[in-house]
């Protein structure tokens, strides 16, 4: 079979478990989490690749992957089933010099998949995450690479100093030039956090990946392994500054926090946007939302196929939703398919797929605005029965 | 058992809403063009052979269904065809289905002659197991089978084909374009044929200068007794967007659960084109009542008894009641609208005042600025 040659292509890296999810990825994958309404967590680094012009995207998969290779399918929600543009899920597999078996860590999940990435023999392999949410422009990072003539380029954004102990800090001169990486510094000595996106040369990827096979000791990570190991060998690596929203949504809180970032009159991470900048999702066959006369719907987000008889105040309300007559839901993410029955109360809590609260259930509660607040989350296909409680930050 | 399934896209028309597209095309219900219902109608019933006959006016046809990969028509063998007319033929335009057939011989003539043909328009929407119709047709051993629907006659409204059925259940009398008394059946303008019959007549009648199906096809061939006629009643909700006045009456009914149940969560899933839009975005001042709202609106006026489409946006202050609005329509703010059709693209200037009646809604046409 001949592969047309491309100058740059993706691998995303959707192969976590996100324990830090705690029941929302009990039997889900992070990357296929929902979020915004109608999307899930891939949907962003997915949409972004199309939108940057990247046309061949790898998909590595190793934790409950059923949903996510449903959810993936031959990419055509994406635009990636044509016939030179492909989205293909790239499982562990078992090969006969027994280098395979379970991605041991993410320069590993590459390292198995070198022969995929052969095929295209491309100039440039993007590195991407399956856990993040923002919408940013690959090609201008590309671009950047490429003028720069560094072997890697690794997106950074300012945090706080606070939090900077919390990710990978990337110390640079002032041409932008990468001197130090640190892992997660006790002692940060700059705010420059790795977003853990990279652009690498292909062929010095492809030679590192190698090497660090090799080496017994490697933890096969390319935060901890493969970018200290280009530094020590001298190679030019540069810093690309990316200022947009971006979110990493791998605990409860900051799960809860985004959705509620997409609210207001001016969001801080305004989903609609430009035509050049919208996501795809794939989509199930709903009609229209129903919004009854007796309802209340203010400031939330409602997705297709739901219907609201009851109270929705600053919320996320996911496809097939419903929200019954005297129910009412506050500051929550409702995630697709849930039912709220009447007179139920959810307040600061993620509700997960196809959960339903019976009559008169009680999920959360309510916070003044600056109180720390303690999200209630329910898993996948709960059900609460009628008339009970479902305590702030408890989880079922 | 090998079906084809031909879609009709032109046949009727509502006023301004039908002047620059076909009725298989019109917006309905939200997210769907009229043509979306006959789509799943046939492919949920696994018929992937599907041909649309179109006369005129399919560039937004084409646009909306393109390869028909939402239908899970993209395929190799069978699949989608446009049966468009040929420039080079005599008449600018079909008279009838039979000489659109007629021109479609190719495609019809396809395949083993065993086969079964189900023809279906695209102004009467339903969600309909035709597979129990394809059933009926041949357990009856007749030449025709025709899909009707009781309680749409009554005595004044003009139906294409209406039947009136004796106690066993046989046609009594048939009529065409006639305002049938309340006790006659309505043809939904679903037909199933055998195809090496059907072939057979188009030619015979296309020969003798025939092209109009109910009265020449059906009706003649029934009085005649050269055909046999079996009648499959549907008890489920049809939707006969035959007039402004229907068509509106009916997309305001979509509010009520039961309509919306039947029509939506039927047999089958209503299939679409995707558009891959945000949810909607209720705002902080909007007051939405009883209202079907489709994807990527933005709201902040108040709302009532209304269908939304895609992409609408509704200022703080506006007041919007009994409408239907299309596609990225903007009404600005402190805008009054009553029984109004809003079509695609219309920018509607911040206080305007627009008001129709129930039966005579004010249309505003695509693209326009009031």
């Amino acid at each position: 079979m001949h592969f047309q040659k491309k100058r740059c292509i993706a691998m995303l890296l959707a192969g976590g478990q996100g324990s830090r999810l705690k029941v929302l990825t009990q039997n889900t994958a992070k990357p296929a989490v929902p979020f915004g309404g109608k999307y899930r967590i891939i949907d962003f680094p997915l949409s972004n690749c199309v939108n940057s012009g990247i046309d061949t995207v790898g998909i590595l998969t190793q934790y409950q992957p059923l949903e996510l290779n449903e959810y993936i399918g031959n990419g055509q929600p994406w635009g990636l089933n044509k016939s030179q543009s492909t989205a293909m899920v790239l499982p562990p597999y078992e090969r006969h010099d027994k280098k395979s078996g379970w991605y041991k860590g993410t320069a590993n999940a590459i390292y198995q998949n070198i022969a995929f990435i052969e095929r295209y023999d491309p100039e440039y392999v993007v590195i991407l995450s399956g856990d993040h949410i923002y919408k940013m422009d690959y090609a201008d990072m590309v671009n950047y690479h490429e003028r720069s003539g560094a072997a890697c380029t690794i997106a950074v954004r300012d945090v706080p100093l606070e939090e900077a102990s919390r990710f990978g800090i990337l110390n640079t001169n002032p041409d932008g030039s990468i001197y130090e990486f640190e892992e997660k510094p006790k002692q940060p000595k700059s705010t420059n956090a790795s977003m853990g996106i990279y652009v690498f040369n292909w062929k010095v990827l492809r030679e590192f990946l190698i090497a660090d096979e090799e080496d017994p000791q490697s933890a096969n990570d390319f935060g901890k392994n493969i970018i200290p190991n280009l530094l020590a060998a001298g190679h030019k690596l540069m810093a690309y500054t990316f200022n947009g929203y971006w979110k990493d949504v791998g605990t409860i809180d900051s799960l809860w926090e985004a959705n509620m970032e997409l609210l207001g009159k001016e969001p801080e991470f305004d989903i609609r946007g430009d035509e050049k900048s919208r996501i795809y999702a794939r989509n199930n066959a709903l009609p229209s939302s129903y919004i009854d006369e007796g309802a209340v719907t203010v400031n939330c987000f409602i997705a297709e196929g739901s219907e609201v008889y009851g109270t929705v105040r600053h919320s996320i309300i996911s496809t097939g939703c419903t929200v019954g007559e005297g129910a009412l839901v506050e500051d929550s993410v409702v995630m697709p398919g849930c039912v709220i029955e009447s007179g139920a109360i959810v307040g600061h809590a993620i509700l997960g797929e196809n959960s339903r609260i019976c009559r008169g259930s009680v999920v959360g509660g309510a916070y003044g605005p600056k109180d720390k607040k303690k999200i209630s989350v329910t898993a996948k296909d709960t059900v609460l029965e009628e008339n009970t409680v479902l305590l702030p930050g408890e989880m079922k | 058992m090998n079906v084809t399934g031909i879609i009709f896209a032109n046949d009727g028309n509502v006023s301004a809403l039908t002047e620059k597209r076909t009725m298989a095309s019109l917006p309905f219900g939200g997210r769907y063009r009229q043509v979306d219902f006959a789509l799943s109608n046939l492919t949920c019933a696994g018929i992937h052979r599907v041909g649309i006959v179109t006369r005129h006016s399919y560039q937004s046809l084409m646009n909306h269904i393109g390869s028909g990969e939402e239908w899970g028509l993209e395929m190799e063998e069978g699949g989608l065809e446009y049966l468009t007319p040929y420039s080079s033929s005599q008449v600018s335009d079909y008279r009838g289905k039979l000489e659109s057939l007629s021109s479609a011989m190719s495609f019809l003539e396809y395949g083993p002659e065993d086969e079964l043909v189900v023809m279906i328009d695209s102004a009467i929407l339903s969600n309909l197991d035709l597979t129990r119709v394809l059933e009926s047709h041949v357990a009856s051993g007749k030449d025709i089978t025709v899909v009707t629907k009781s309680g749409v006659c009554n005595g004044f409204r003009q139906l294409d084909l209406a039947v009136k059925l004796d106690k066993k259940g046989e046609i009594a009398d048939m009529v065409v374009d006639y305002a049938a008394h309340a006790d006659y059946e309505a043809s939904m303008d679903i037909f199933v044929l055998n195809k090496k019959w059907l072939i057979q007549q188009v030619k015979e009648h296309i020969a003798h200068n025939k092209y109009h199906m109910d009265r020449d096809l059906v009706l003649g061939l029934w009085q005649q007794k050269a055909a046999t006629v079996n009648v499959y009643r549907f008890e489920g909700i049809a939707m006969f967007n035959e007039s402004v006045e229907e068509y509106f009456k009916n997309s305001l009914s979509l509010v009520d659960k039961n309509i919306r149940q039947e029509l939506f969560g039927g047999c089958h899933p209503v299939y679409t084109k995707v558009r891959d839009r945000v949810p909607t975005y209720y705002g902080e001042d909007c007051r939405i009542e009883n209202c079907s709202v489709a994807d990527g609106c933005m709201l902040g006026g108040a709302v009532r008894n209304s269908v939304l489409f895609r992409q609408v946006t509704v200022y703080p202050g506006a007041k919007v009641e009994n409408c239907v609005i299309m596609n990225d329509t903007v009404i600005g703010e402190n805008c009054e609208l009553r029984y109004v059709i809003l079509d695609k693209d219309v920018y509607v200037r911040p206080g305007a005042k627009l008001m129709g009646t129930p039966t005579n809604p004010m249309i505003v046409k695509r693209g326009e600025v009031v």
